[in-house]
């Protein structure tokens, strides 16, 4: 799940993926725009079959943030 | 040949096309030129090299099939000359802009036809370069600037051996996934469940104009109905004119730094400015939509694939006077949000259901004011380009689909560049400067105090 996630972070930003850690936040490391976090999020729905509420996007500021709400979703936690 | 479907975006103009009767309604144009000595062969050569690497370039359509539908495929043709314009006689560069202008009047007619012209041009005053005339459904502005910016780099490149620009991302494949995605059942049925609840929790839209509540009341007697909730839109009187204002670097970087300290974007600042004027010119009312259009790139791909990406949604916010300045930006911050999650949708659809639930009249709408907020384009990447003066012009169509459209962007003096194109058969420069005036009123007053309630602004402002 890392390793796919990671995967298409790096489409996204000028960091490949082996630089992108747990602490790489998205505004400030990465600088994505709302609506680039946004679309983000809803390529992540596809790509693990998942559902965010609107709410799910409040609080995540780093990778690790994200992975965490990806596994609780899939259930791998 | 492969042909494709159009995508949302495509679509969204194809659509005005048919409904405006005319495909200058979707006409882009612009010049991009610098103060230095140019070899137009070498350019030349770099421009013929483009269409082969921006596939986007040699997008044509076929003609409409008995429902109007059109699709598009990616001719092999590449022009066989660029054609060079001197407009030194001009005089002025001001003088070869109103010639040029001219020519973004022009209109690409006809089935299976080329849609990209480029000319090179000699331009008053020690400028040269190029003018590019497109049909928007091959590139958004977006696009275009990374058009520009990749004809350019080539010329630096075979000119003075710089670094040869990385190979674009191919348009056919970025499209292809466009589609796939765009046609996924799931992400359809999301899409189409978070609008319709959407209309279920606020119920139908309320129109207003930047002319006050006079539109809509002639629009309810015209229709003979005093309960109606939108109005006219002007589909014959076309001529759009331009009226530009430039913010100066200082205030403009408290508005960049207002948005970085308190995590709002400049887009969902310029929204609650447009929308709080509209409320105030139409008598306090809560309820107000503005089309906001966003530029769906994201990834590497999205942004050098070109394209036309650019589509608008409407920005809708019920926003009670008691609200504070700050709590109301987070309240379109967080609407928008919603909407960026949903932003592969097609905004047709989202009409479509408008007119089914409402029933609302031909020809009508609930909105009069579009924005588009554009971040800093550079085209000048190259050093050896750095110290060179620039001339970039964007020319209007001449054809506006809309009222009034804003354009806001930052550009490379420090200014936010605040542009109106507005219909003038409904639209004078007065209208304009009025609107102009009170939204940079709005807008500092909620900059030097932050909690200050939106009715308090509308009251003194």
């Amino acid at each position: 799940m890392e390793t796919k996630f990671k995967e298409i972070l790096a489409q996204y930003t000028t960091l490949s993926a082996d630089e992108i850690t747990e602490s790489t936040r998205f505004r400030d490391d990465m600088a994505l725009s709302s609506l680039d976090f946004m679309t983000l999020l809803g390529e992540v729905e596809d790509e693990f079959d998942i559902e965010f509420e609107e709410s799910d996007a409040v609080g995540i500021f780093t990778v690790g943030d994200a992975l965490a709400l990806i596994g609780r979703k899939t259930g791998n936690e | 040949m492969k042909y494709y479907p159009l995508t949302a975006a495509q679509n969204m103009h194809w659509q005005w096309i048919r409904e405006y009767g005319t495909q200058q309604v979707s006409g882009v144009s612009i010049v991009a030129s610098m103060k230095a000595p140019m070899d137009f062969e070498l350019l030349k050569k770099c421009i013929l090299e483009e269409y082969g690497r921006y596939e986007c370039m040699r997008l044509r359509f076929t003609k409409p099939d008995r429902n109007g539908v059109i699709k598009q495929y990616i001719s092999k043709e590449i022009p066989e000359d660029i054609r060079l314009a001197d407009l030194t006689g001009e005089g002025t560069l001001s003088g070869a802009d109103a010639v040029m202008q001219q020519w973004a009047y022009q209109t690409f007619d006809g089935d299976n036809v080329p849609m990209c012209e480029i000319r090179m041009v000699e331009l008053p005053e020690g400028y040269r370069g190029m003018f590019v005339h497109m049909d928007h459904r091959l590139v958004d502005s977006s696009a275009l600037g990374v058009m520009v910016s990749d004809i350019f780099r080539l010329y630096m490149h075979y000119q003075f051996g710089s670094a040869k620009p990385a190979e674009p991302a191919s348009f056919a494949k970025v499209l292809e996934r466009d589609l796939a995605r765009a046609s996924e059942p799931r992400r359809l049925e999301k899409d189409r469940r978070f609008w319709s609840e959407h209309f279920d929790t606020y119920g139908e839209p309320l129109y207003s104009d930047i002319q006050g509540k006079s539109v809509l009341e002639e629009a309810r007697k015209r229709h003979n109905d005093p309960d109606l909730r939108a109005a006219d839109i002007e589909r014959k009187e076309l001529f759009v004119t331009v009226k530009d204002y430039y913010l100066e670097p200082k205030p403009t970087k408290r508005l960049l730094n207002f948005c970085t300290e308190n995590n709002i974007s400049m887009t969902n600042l310029i929204l609650f400015v447009m929308r709080t004027y509209l409320s105030k010119v139409n008598d306090g009312q809560e309820d107000i939509t503005i089309e906001n259009f966003i530029s769906r790139r994201s990834t590497h791909d999205e942004w050098s694939s070109g394209g036309s990406r650019t589509i608008m949604f409407p920005c809708r916010t019920i926003i009670r006077p008691e609200t504070e300045f700050l709590e109301a930006l987070y309240l379109i911050q967080q609407s928008q949000n919603q909407i960026y999650m949903h932003g592969n949708y097609d905004p047709a659809f989202i009409r479509e259901e408008e007119k089914r639930r409402y029933g609302t009249p031909d020809d009508t709408g609930y909105v009069s004011c579009y924005l588009t907020y554009q971040p800093m384009m550079t085209y000048n990447t190259s050093e050896k380009l750095k110290n060179i003066p620039m001339h970039i012009n964007w020319f209007a169509n001449g054809a506006a689909t809309k009222k009034m459209y804003l354009t806001v962007s930052p550009n490379e003096k420090g200014e936010m560049k605040f542009s109106f194109h507005y219909q003038t058969v409904k639209l004078d420069e007065h209208d304009i400067e009025l609107m102009y005036y009170y939204m940079m009123r709005i807008l500092f007053m909620g900059i030097e105090d932050s909690h200050i309630t939106v009715g308090e602004m509308l009251g003194r402002a």
